[in-house]
């Protein structure tokens, strides 16, 4: 057999599934107005998100579009598909440079990427029937039991599946393998690979051309998400800004560092802080320990659930926050206390400092602000890691569970997977937002001042809801899992929330967009005005119910 | 056993080396493992290495020829492309390897090596940059070590 008598088996016909998931503004306004509630600034979001819509691929997208442009090139050029594929490879993808270098010189192309348009080893056809000898294995082989690429060098059918499969197991080189003919500079093709190969060493080695396609073109970028096999497309006019992606694997990362989501921080202070994080490591192993001692009674404590507000065991029953480790009925706005754990009060600031100046006391002083903003930025993201997890595992055992219980649908309980995802994402806002604080100046002029004044009050507010909404999700619903309690009394559940989770987010967007701006005051006027407007509207939704 | 099942190929290309040997080249296998082979080359002509016989030892691994021979030198030689242990810098040897190529032609890549060293490719920096800056003294030394450790042979 000839290896130009089959046509090419492509496995993309299998997939033409076009299930693109589009994430797009639309989309998100969509989410909105079935979230938000009376939120105004619908229209400014959107012109801020027009530009920032990227699409997630499965494999089967990817393959589509790469045999898309194959075809192209095949069709412009009028040669196969294997060829196209080559020329594709050796130009990363770039569909014009293979047309306009093919036609500026299709001589010097074919040489270069090794297509030979006549075999340079000459077998007339009356020798077809006689044998001749493999040169790899040295045994005896009919002419029409062995098998050339363009060249013409004849092999048999043993040695290349032996030959394809050494080069495809060795890695990416397998895509531009040559003829084993040495100093034959002939390309071994798709259709080449399809006829010699394994099927295990076919699928491996599309995996590969799947992998160049993403690789060597810069719209396209792997999510990088541990086992995810998601790429992501950014769409036109997404440009190279900070822009977060998130996956199907829940993994959200920003598409320019690759580092992890960290909107609405930029890339600059999230590099400054991760290295400040990895050369401070030894300063701040201690931090990493996850016990601390409770206030009271001193048992140590492990943080085995995401929220900040922590009860102690039986009998000592003190309940604390895990930031400040002061009373937790000094928190929130019910009891009368102020959510403040997010300030950083440098200590005793008046009066304390008075005497020499000296460095060590300074580096005492940078070292307790970094680990401030270390503890702060650490702790939402094992609480974001917890909730991922606990997300996982709502879904998994108690929907079911609960919805027997309840007897409530599926869809009827979405409100509760939609806190989690949104107590995760403000949990990832919340931590960045510490990288954030640690770089606002902290001393200088009245507008820096009340720069950080603003962001803190800002920082404050948005935290204190989140607690209150992971509070909710986490221990309230606990009550509603083993027992069947009346629809007034699961309605009321429902509300209270759903309730949390809108202004939750709406806290959170205002923080967002405040620090998106730089914390510029016409901005933080209206955002600010926007929040003491909501505040009304969130006092009656939460009022009376608090648990007691 | 090492010897049993050994490929045709390896048994024609022994057969070959031994009736049809290349000209200032010897290969033998080893008795009790065919795969393992004493080597020896004879210094070429105008090179630094005339006069010179150096013992190299060849082994076709498992993989044969799908993967290239593993080669070395054992006696010492002064040339840029070989290293103090004997392995050898040789593009067909790693990455060029191709299964079409044979012991026969490896065997004279390598004593093609010794006629044309190449200093840019180094794998004794020592020695290469020696060659480079004054290479009328590393060719003597190449000599010189020649005489003292490839002559007894």
């Amino acid at each position: 057999m000839e290896s130009e008598d089959y046509l090419y088996d492509s496995d993309a016909e299998e997939t033409t599934d076009n299930d693109h998931y589009y994430y797009s503004d639309k989309e998100e306004e969509k989410k909105m107005q079935n979230i938000a509630v009376g939120d105004g600034d619908d229209e400014s979001r959107s012109n801020r998100k027009a530009k920032q819509s990227y699409v997630l691929l499965k494999e089967s997208d990817i393959q589509q579009r790469q045999e898309n442009e194959i075809t192209e090139v095949s069709n412009v050029l009028f040669i196969s598909k294997a060829a196209a594929t080559v020329l594709l490879l050796h130009y990363n993808w770039r569909v014009c440079d293979v047309q306009d270098e093919w036609f500026a010189g299709e001589e010097r192309i074919r040489k270069k990427v090794g297509l030979f348009e006549k075999p340079v080893f000459l077998l007339p056809k009356k020798l077809r029937e006689v044998e001749l000898t493999c040169s790899i294995c040295y045994e005896n082989f009919r002419v029409s039991m062995m098998g050339w690429v363009s060249c013409g060098h004849p092999f048999c059918r043993d040695c290349w599946e032996k030959y394809v499969s050494v080069a495809i197991e060795d890695g990416v080189g397998c895509l531009t393998l040559r003829c084993p003919e040495p100093r034959c500079n002939a390309v071994v093709d798709r259709d080449s690979i399809d006829l010699f190969a394994k099927k295990n060493d076919k699928e491996r080695y599309s995996q590969y051309l799947i992998r160049s396609y993403i690789e060597s073109n810069k719209k396209y970028k792997w999510c990088p998400g541990a086992d995810c096999e998601y790429a992501i497309e950014l769409c036109e006019g997404g440009g190279d800004e900070c822009y977060d992606v998130c996956c199907h694997c829940n993994n959200g990362f920003c598409w320019n560092c690759m580092d992890d989501a960290h909107r609405p921080v930029d890339c600059e202070t999230v590099a400054k802080w991760q290295l400040k994080n990895s050369s401070e490591a030894h300063n701040t192993a201690w931090m990493l320990i996850n016990t601390k001692p409770c206030p009271k009674c001193g048992k140590p404590i492990e943080k085995n659930q995401g929220c900040m507000h922590m009860t102690c065991m039986k009998p000592c029953r003190h309940e604390f926050c895990w930031l400040c480790l002061g009373p937790w009925k000094e928190h929130g706005e019910t009891s009368g206390g102020y959510y403040a754990c997010n300030t950083f009060q440098r200590n005793k600031e008046e009066g304390m400092y008075n005497e020499a100046e000296d460095i060590r006391k300074r580096a005492k002083k940078h070292l307790e602000k970094y680990t401030h903003y270390y503890e702060r930025w650490a702790g939402n993201e094992s609480s974001r890691q917890q909730a991922l997890k606990d997300l996982k595992q709502m879904q998994k055992n108690y929907m079911g569970r609960l919805s027997d219980i309840q007897w409530a649908t599926e869809a009827e309980l979405k409100f509760i997977t939609e806190a989690w995802l949104q107590i995760i994402d403000c949990r990832r806002v919340l931590k960045w937002t510490y990288a954030y604080g640690y770089y606002l100046p902290e001393d200088g002029n009245k507008k820096a001042k009340s720069k950080r004044g603003f962001f803190e009050y800002l920082q404050g507010e948005a935290e204190s809801n989140l607690e209150r909404l992971h509070h909710c999700t986490e221990k309230d619903m606990h009550d509603y899992l083993n027992k069947k309690c009346s629809d007034k009394e699961f309605n009321n559940f429902r509300a209270k929330l759903s309730g949390l989770t809108t202004v939750t987010r709406n806290y959170f967007e205002n923080l967002v967009k405040a620090l998106e701006n730089g914390l510029e005051d016409t901005s933080s006027q209206e955002a600010c005005s926007t929040i003491r407007s909501r505040k009304p509207r969130k006092g009656e939704r939460t009022k009376g119910k608090r648990r007691p | 056993m090492a010897n049993s099942n050994l490929p045709r190929r390896i048994i024609k290309e022994t057969q070959r080396l031994l009736s049809e040997p290349a000209p200032g080249i010897s290969a033998s296998p080893s008795e009790d493992n065919m795969r393992y082979f004493n080597v020896m080359i004879l210094g070429p002509a105008q090179s630094p290495y005339e006069g010179g016989v150096f013992k190299l030892e060849l082994f076709l691994p498992e993989e044969y020829p799908m993967a290239a021979p593993k080669v070395r030198f054992l006696t010492k030689i002064y040339h840029p492309n070989i290293d103090k242990l004997g392995r050898i810098c040789l593009d067909i040897l790693k990455d060029k390897w191709s299964p079409a190529l044979q012991i026969r032609t490896v065997l004279l890549s390598i004593q093609a090596l010794l006629s044309a060293p190449n200093p840019d490719d180094p794998l004794s920096e020592n020695i290469a940059k020696h060659w480079k800056t004054n290479e009328a003294e590393a060719v003597e030394t190449a000599k010189e070590w020649t005489r003292l450790y490839a002559s007894g042979a």
